[in-house]
């Protein structure tokens, strides 16, 4: 095959296997960068058997690997690749700026280096680690694993979410992990990484596959988790497979606070991480014209320069220009009828080279529930809104993140009893704030976990 | 002429010109035939001189979904042919195509791929485990008298593949699972009390059969040769069936259809690397690739729509394109064959049309 490409193996039970059907991955402006191998179903079954079968470390001695893959991933050559060499390919491939890649990274080691505490956290207090805790001689409630083996879709839109099935790593579920062909590159050096560190080939597997045996992985799995958009949500909401759909996060400003004190966290909630990740605000709302906010927003990001990836100034996401044109055709559609402080002739601006960068969009809407005010895309793209208390959480339903610059206690009651806002931020906080150890989309441990109560003599 | 012994080697196009006067003779060729003969345009008597003539013919199988059966058979069977079946082609598509299967082409059939087994190394006087269409298919029958052929019994369970079809276009997949297991049941109670020295299945029933620990060890014990045929594989689950999963096992693929009566099974001797080659049983069998739109045959190597020729004494079916992709590759070396093989079946590829699909994931 080509020479000089990259060669990423799937990562079975018997090791790496290298597939004759083998796709090639490639940068923003359509060079191959790698050759990803693809197995086909059979091998994804045996896989999950072998998953099945195998046994998990024991705690301490699953955590403190996690925390050697941590430093192994950031340290170590890893399939050629130094660390920042495979930052650059990231960049590079995935259109992200490679400082959000970094920032994204940092958090995959925090994360293996936090997972015991972070993983934890999900324990209800009535619970324990292990049946030999003291507390079980009086009869205690004991935090177990619901199901044995683990497997995750990912995304290939941002590293950052590899953070967070490390989790299931530490509560010792076996893990099968199918990359997103767009980005391979992130789970392939971390779970090298977790083999280097002491996972067992049958305890955490890589498996690319081609459309037709993704279903396999999940079939095969205890639970699961996917990335993808409504549908993958309306499909899979309330069965055995956790889905992450779009984040849809928003801000609201409301009467008496002077969103100008707030303009930075505002236009860094909508342009952070180039806009690609669902902890993204979407839509301001505001209590009052929406206009000069939605003026400032836009002169404050039309200041953001056009960069490829891998610069360290860069802040924008790039695409190839073809998948750039069609999602600005989409929302040029999508706008129609709104008001347009910025990107209202379009969003693309072409590097040059078959790459170009999504600029920012901002656009004015009436209502608060107009319908664009839903719309969530790959690159920072915000809807502003006028808002009033006889509007109620209505418009505020569907967040990830609800960031509210507001004390109003009876507001923020029902903002936390809403069930469809997963967090609520108080005050001057992105909506991109995250850290071990707090929940992204609830905990992770409620949904693998569950208690049993145990008593002995 | 027409029923040239196997060990020798026609002049393919004297041997198309003796079929044709049978097939278009008043007294020899089935009503079909006779009754379009005028409409041609040509004398298939006089104007055809060879296979390469025989574009000239326009692809009849479509009239195959409403003709009668009876007037396939040509009349020089006399009045009380040996009739094995009348048998349907897929079905998938529109109404199903119909077509006669007569005992003097059957034992020539099984002849020649019996030869074609005992190449692979397939043993003889073993039986066989048939998990195939029976029904208004063809393999099923032909594959039964196959094994007694080669001494051997049969042990058949039906698979219906109108009905997995249809299921699987309402979006009925977990049905189409169910119905699945319910084979795979029952080749179960086959696998643990008989013996059973060749499975023949659909790659599918195969992938099933292997995820159950309990059978994949009873084939791994019993089964000498794994005939797949009905579908794709692809040469990584081919490799690893031959590597991992049923290392002791020869592995091998068959392609046919039932518009030409019969199948033939892959090219012996490839590698783990090789595409599955097909060799037709020429020249009563005889194969082009050609490109979809112009109908001009593909260059070696390059993939194109199949086309099928027939011509037996029991049966002419000039020009029929296949639903299938192929790639056109030389018949093997060594071994007189008229027309081309094919390799890497595939039905015809669909794309998506690609959508924004708003999110950011």
């Amino acid at each position: 095959m080509s020479s000089g490409l990259i060669t990423l193996d799937a990562l079975g039970p018997a090791g790496p296997f290298r597939a004759r059907k083998r796709t090639t991955v490639t940068d923003v402006t359509g060079a191959p960068v790698a050759e990803l191998s693809l197995v086909p179903k059979l091998f994804v079954t045996r896989a999950m058997t072998a998953l099945r079968k195998a046994s998990s470390l024991p705690l301490t001695e699953r955590t403190e690997a996690l925390e050697r893959a941590g430093r192994i991933f950031a340290e170590e050559i890893i399939d050629g690749l130094s660390f920042a060499e495979y930052e650059h390919t990231v960049a590079r491939v995935s259109g992200v700026p490679i400082g959000v890649v970094r920032a994204a990274t940092a958090a995959i080691i925090e994360a293996t280096e936090q997972s015991r505490y972070a993983a934890f956290q999900a324990r209800p207090v009535g619970a324990v680690d292990d049946w030999r805790a003291e507390e079980t001689r009086n009869g205690s409630a004991v935090w177990t694993r619901r199901g044995d083996v683990f497997a995750v879709h990912a995304a290939g839109n941002h590293p950052g979410p590899h953070s967070l099935w490390v989790e299931a790593l530490a509560l010792g579920y076996r893990v099968a992990v199918r990359p997103s062909r767009r980005e391979p590159f992130t789970p392939h050096r971390l779970i090298s990484a977790l083999r280097a560190a002491g996972f067992g080939e049958d305890q955490v597997v890589l498996l690319p596959t081609d459309y037709e045996a993704a279903d396999e992985i999940l079939r095969g799995a205890d639970y699961g988790l996917v990335y993808g958009g409504d549908d993958v949500v309306r499909k899979y909401a309330g069965t055995r497979v956790l889905p992450q759909g779009p984040g849809r996060s928003k801000m609201l400003v409301p009467a008496g606070v002077d969103w100008r004190e707030h303009l930075d966290t505002i236009v860094d909630s909508i342009s952070h991480q180039g806009g690609v990740a669902c902890i993204n605000a979407t839509t301001v709302l505001i209590d009052g014209d929406p206009a000069p906010l939605a003026q400032a927003i836009a002169e404050r990001l039309a200041l953001i320069p056009s960069l490829p990836p891998e610069d360290d100034k860069a802040v924008l996401a790039v695409q190839p220009v073809e998948g750039a044109r069609a999602i600005e055709k989409f929302l040029l559609a999508k706008a129609a009828g709104t008001t347009a402080h910025l990107g209202g002739d379009g969003v693309v601006e072409e590097l040059g080279d078959g790459s170009a960068v999504l600029r920012p969009a901002v656009h004015q809407l009436d209502r608060p529930d107009a319908e664009q005010a839903g719309i969530e895309l790959p690159f920072p793209c915000v809807w502003v809104a006028p808002w009033s208390p006889a509007d109620g959480v209505g418009p505020l339903r569907n967040s990830l993140v609800l960031t509210a610059f507001t004390d109003d206690e009876a507001l923020i009651d029902e903002l936390l009893a809403e069930p469809t806002i997963s967090n609520v931020y108080l005050g001057d906080h992105p909506t991109y704030w995250i850290r071990p150890g707090v929940p992204h989309d609830a905990y992770l441990g409620e949904f693998l976990m569950r208690t049993k109560t145990v008593i002995r003599d | 002429m027409l029923e040239f012994p196997l060990d020798t080697q026609p002049d393919p196009d004297a041997f198309l010109r003796a079929a044709l006067r049978w097939h278009f003779s008043p007294e020899t060729g089935s009503p079909f035939w006779l009754e379009r003969a005028g409409t041609l345009g040509f004398d298939p008597l006089t104007d055809i001189h060879g296979f390469a003539d025989l574009s000239r013919f326009p692809n009849l199988a479509n009239e195959l979904r409403d003709v009668r059966a009876e007037d396939l058979i040509p009349r020089g069977y006399g009045p009380h042919p040996e009739v094995v079946g009348v048998y349907e082609s897929g079905g998938t598509t529109g109404a199903p195509k119909r077509i006669v299967l007569l005992q003097e082409w059957l034992d020539r059939l099984l002849t020649w791929s019996s030869a074609q087994l005992d190449r692979h190394g397939v043993p003889q006087n073993v039986n066989w485990l048939v998990v195939a269409p029976t029904g208004p298919h063809m393999v099923g029958d032909v594959i039964k008298r196959q094994t007694a052929f080669r001494g051997g019994l049969a042990f058949t369970v039906d698979l219906d593949p109108r009905w997995v079809k249809k299921l699987i276009s309402e979006g009925r997949a977990a049905d189409a699972g169910a119905y699945a297991e319910h084979i795979v049941d029952q080749v179960a109670f086959l696998l643990q009390t008989q013996d059973i020295g060749v499975l023949m299945c659909t790659p599918p029933i195969l992938e099933r059969l292997a995820r159950r620990d309990d059978l994949a060890k009873l084939i791994h014990e019993k089964v000498k040769a794994i005939n797949w045929v009905g579908t794709q594989m692809d040469a990584d689950t081919r490799y690893l069936y031959r590597t991992e999963v049923f290392p002791k096992a020869h592995l091998y693929s068959g392609y046919g259809s039932t518009m030409i009566l019969g199948n033939a099974s892959e090219r012996p001797g490839l590698s783990d690397d090789d595409p599955c080659i097909y060799d037709p049983f020429s020249p009563h069998m005889v194969f082009d690739v050609v490109d979809p739109k112009t109908h001009e045959t593909v260059g070696y190597g390059e993939r194109g729509q199949v086309v099928m020729h027939h011509v037996s004494k029991s049966l002419f079916m000039p020009n029929n394109l296949e639903r299938d992709y192929a790639t056109r590759v030389p018949g093997p070396k060594g071994v007189w064959q008229l027309g081309d093989s094919v390799a890497d079946i595939a039905p015809v590829q669909e794309f998506d049309n690609e959508t924004v699909i708003e999110g950011v994931y």
